[in-house]
């Protein structure tokens, strides 16, 4: 699914990525923590093609295909899903209407026809039970007035409907209070299956208490330092970062 | 201004004055008025409110009236009258009868103010720069003086008193001559009384694609606890230069809703002066798009002159190409007006490279007890939106049409007419397309 191959990548010529490599198979979900300032959001951002990054090394594989030389646009065509840590307001564009532009995006791709508005408000509605999420959301703007626990539901909303192949979920569980991070939770949970990938970036070891990870990674100073199963989250947690970061130096 | 311009304008007046109609008060108006241009002139550049305008067309145009041919039927083109509103069709600033759908109504007179139909008194109390002393005539009115000597024609209306439903009518403005031929003055002398309500849509357009010279001048005279929602839509076509001034006074608690969305003209300037008395509100929304080398200008003038009274201003404007966009917009809190209360938002984005976009936002305070608050901003479309847009799929062209959609969506959001908005709304899909097929040429 996605092959991350010796990745370096620096913002106004300072390294964040050092020589990076991960490997995502279809199905896998994998959770990569690491201590503020390692990497992480870059790692995030630079797989959905932010602009502002500048990849001075590596390769990234995603379904076979060059992710790099894709536009953000493409990557999303293709499957490739950001869950965003800070999701943009967007006054005036309407939440259902943005929906159904990404979904029919994909769908023009594969040379399939617009989606019947009814039908899609129906599926719209029912991924949006599942996130409780109330109907006064179909007419607001995007994200316009949210609470931060919103916005990330939001995310997930965006991704339940869009079904991704990868999804990277960029700090989601961040912000959010115990009930909203089950929820979250229970919506990333819904969407595990063989075909598809999940990149869990996160601070913390609490979201993959309910998200149960098939691998953990470490990031420090922009490269996986230590890999290991959900227990190495644990001992993280229990140990602290200084653990980690103090054998890689 | 330059003495050749207005002796230009002189000229042209008097090569065409005893043509013109001579009824009682419509003589007097012309005969002040070009006494007034004589002796102040149009602004010029250097007028300090004028600098983001378009005066030059000035240098080349002809102020005599077009003798307008009305068309036999309207162009198919235009948009169907709106349900519930009656239609006056003004070709050249002539009423074309025979393509109106007048009143059914008493809570309103709507009359031809070319004279034989006024009724008597018809001349508005205090109807903004006319009814003034020329002397005390502010100096950005003046192109209304330009149109108070050379309108033909126009429409008065009289809304009587309180009524629970408001009166609906629109007011489509045709531009069909050629600037060669001579100039169009649509002239709009409207009077509220005392708790009367108006929906007013007034709507200027062209017939063809010949350059048109329109100079309009509107005047509202709102009595006591009057509610006027006005929506002005300026579609000209692309070749044509427009001179517009809206003066307005409300009395006591007069409520004044104040739409203005321009897209049309070569180069647009809307001059809107506004008096409110005690407690009196106004609400402006105003955008603009242009593109091209269109320069699109507007200057408001609000004066609170009494106290309570309230402002809430919202401009949004679009430059792309090589256009320019202006909104200066001044608010002036006079001694007596305590515990005003005014609010300016200003915001311009910049969708060309050569585009440019002026804002000024201007406070005058002249006494205290007064909540006042403005913020005025220029830029380029959000990066930020952008990505999150192209992260969810959608092709670069059409997240940039949706967020200029959005970003206009703070004013056209307050037209508070569902058909009106779905009119407007349509209008604009067309316009950001237009721009996209124009930046593939």
């Amino acid at each position: 699914m996605l092959s991350i191959s010796n990745l370096s990548v620096s913002v106004a010529d300072k390294q964040i990525l050092d020589g990076l490599s991960l490997e995502v198979a279809a199905g896998e979900v994998h959770a990569i923590m690491g201590p503020n300032g390692s990497g992480k959001s870059t790692l995030a951002h630079v797989l959905a093609g932010r602009p502002g990054y500048q990849v001075t090394g590596g390769t990234v594989h995603y379904q076979g295909r060059d992710l790099l030389a894709m536009a953000p646009e493409e990557r999303a065509r293709a499957g490739l899903f950001l869950g965003f840590q800070y999701p943009v307001e967007i006054p005036g564009v309407n939440n259902v209407y943005l929906l159904k532009a990404a979904v029919n995006a994909v769908r023009r791709q594969q040379g399939l026809p617009e989606v019947d508005a009814f039908e899609f408000l129906g599926l719209v509605r029912e991924k949006m039970q599942l996130m409780r999420m109330d109907d006064s959301f179909l007419s607001r703007g995007v994200n316009e007035g949210f609470s931060g626990g919103e916005k990330k539901r939001n995310e997930i909303l965006q991704m339940l409907v869009l079904e991704p192949r990868l999804a990277i979920l960029d700090e989601t569980d961040s912000g959010l209070d115990i009930d909203a991070l089950k929820v979250v939770a229970a919506g990333v949970n819904s969407q595990r299956d063989p075909q598809r990938s999940c990149v869990v970036v996160t601070h913390y070891q609490r979201l993959l208490e309910y998200v149960v990870p098939d691998f953990v990674h470490v990031l420090v100073r922009g490269r996986i330092a230590r890999s290991g199963d959900r227990s190495l989250a644990l001992e993280l947690e229990r140990r602290g970062y200084d653990w980690v970061t103090g054998e890689a130096a | 201004m330059s003495s050749t311009l207005t002796n230009r304008i002189v000229e042209d007046y008097a090569s065409v004055a005893a043509a013109l109609p001579a009824a009682g008060a419509a003589a007097q108006r012309r005969r002040g008025a070009i006494e007034a241009l004589r002796a102040v002139g149009l602004p010029g550049a250097r007028d300090e409110n004028w600098k983001y305008a378009n005066l030059r067309p000035l240098e080349r145009l002809r102020f005599v009236p077009a003798v307008p041919a009305p068309p036999a039927q309207l162009p198919a083109t235009e948009p169907a009258p709106l349900p519930g509103f009656a239609r006056y069709v003004l070709v050249d600033g002539v009423l074309a009868a025979a393509l109106s759908a007048p009143l059914d109504a008493t809570a309103a007179q709507v009359f031809s103010l070319a004279g034989a139909g006024s009724p008597a008194g018809a001349t508005p109390a205090a109807a903004g720069a006319l009814a003034r002393p020329w002397r005390e005539l502010q100096g950005d009115e003046r192109f209304a003086l330009l149109n108070a000597a050379f309108a033909t024609d126009g429409l008065g209306i009289r809304v009587a008193g309180a009524s629970s439903q408001p009166v609906r009518i629109e007011l489509l403005f045709i531009a069909s001559a050629d600037q060669q031929a001579g100039a169009s003055y649509p002239r709009v002398e409207l009077t509220l009384a005392d708790g009367a309500h108006l929906e007013l849509i007034e709507r200027h357009v062209s017939a063809g694609m010949q350059p048109s010279f329109v100079t309009s001048a509107v005047t509202v005279d709102m009595a006591p606890r009057a509610t006027l929602q006005h929506y002005r839509l300026q579609e000209l076509n692309a070749h044509s230069t427009l001179f517009d001034t809206l003066s307005a006074q409300l009395a006591a608690r007069a409520s004044y809703r104040l739409h203005g969305i321009g897209s049309g003209a070569q180069s647009a300037r809307s001059t809107l002066m506004v008096h409110l008395g005690e407690g009196a509100q106004l609400q402006l929304a105003a955008a603009a798009i242009a593109d091209r080398q269109q320069v699109l200008d507007t200057y408001a003038l609000v004066e609170h002159t009494a106290p309570d009274a309230r402002t809430v201003q919202t401009f949004r404007g679009i430059a792309a190409g090589r256009a320019r966009v202006g909104f200066n917009g001044k608010i002036v809190v006079q001694p007596a007006a305590r515990g005003s209360d005014s609010q300016q938002s200003l915001r311009g984005l910049l969708a060309g490279a050569e585009a440019e976009i002026d804002l000024r936002p201007q406070l005058e305070i002249h006494t205290d007890e007064v909540r006042c608050s403005h913020g005025a901003t220029a830029g380029k479309l959000d990066e930020n939106m952008l990505f999150y847009l192209l992260s969810r799929g959608l092709d670069r062209d059409s997240a940039q049409r949706l967020l200029k959609w959005a970003f206009l969506e703070d004013v056209i959001a307050q037209v508070a007419l569902p058909a009106l908005r779905r009119q407007i709304e349509e209008r604009l899909v067309g316009r950001l397309r237009d721009e996209q097929l124009r930046e593939l040429l």
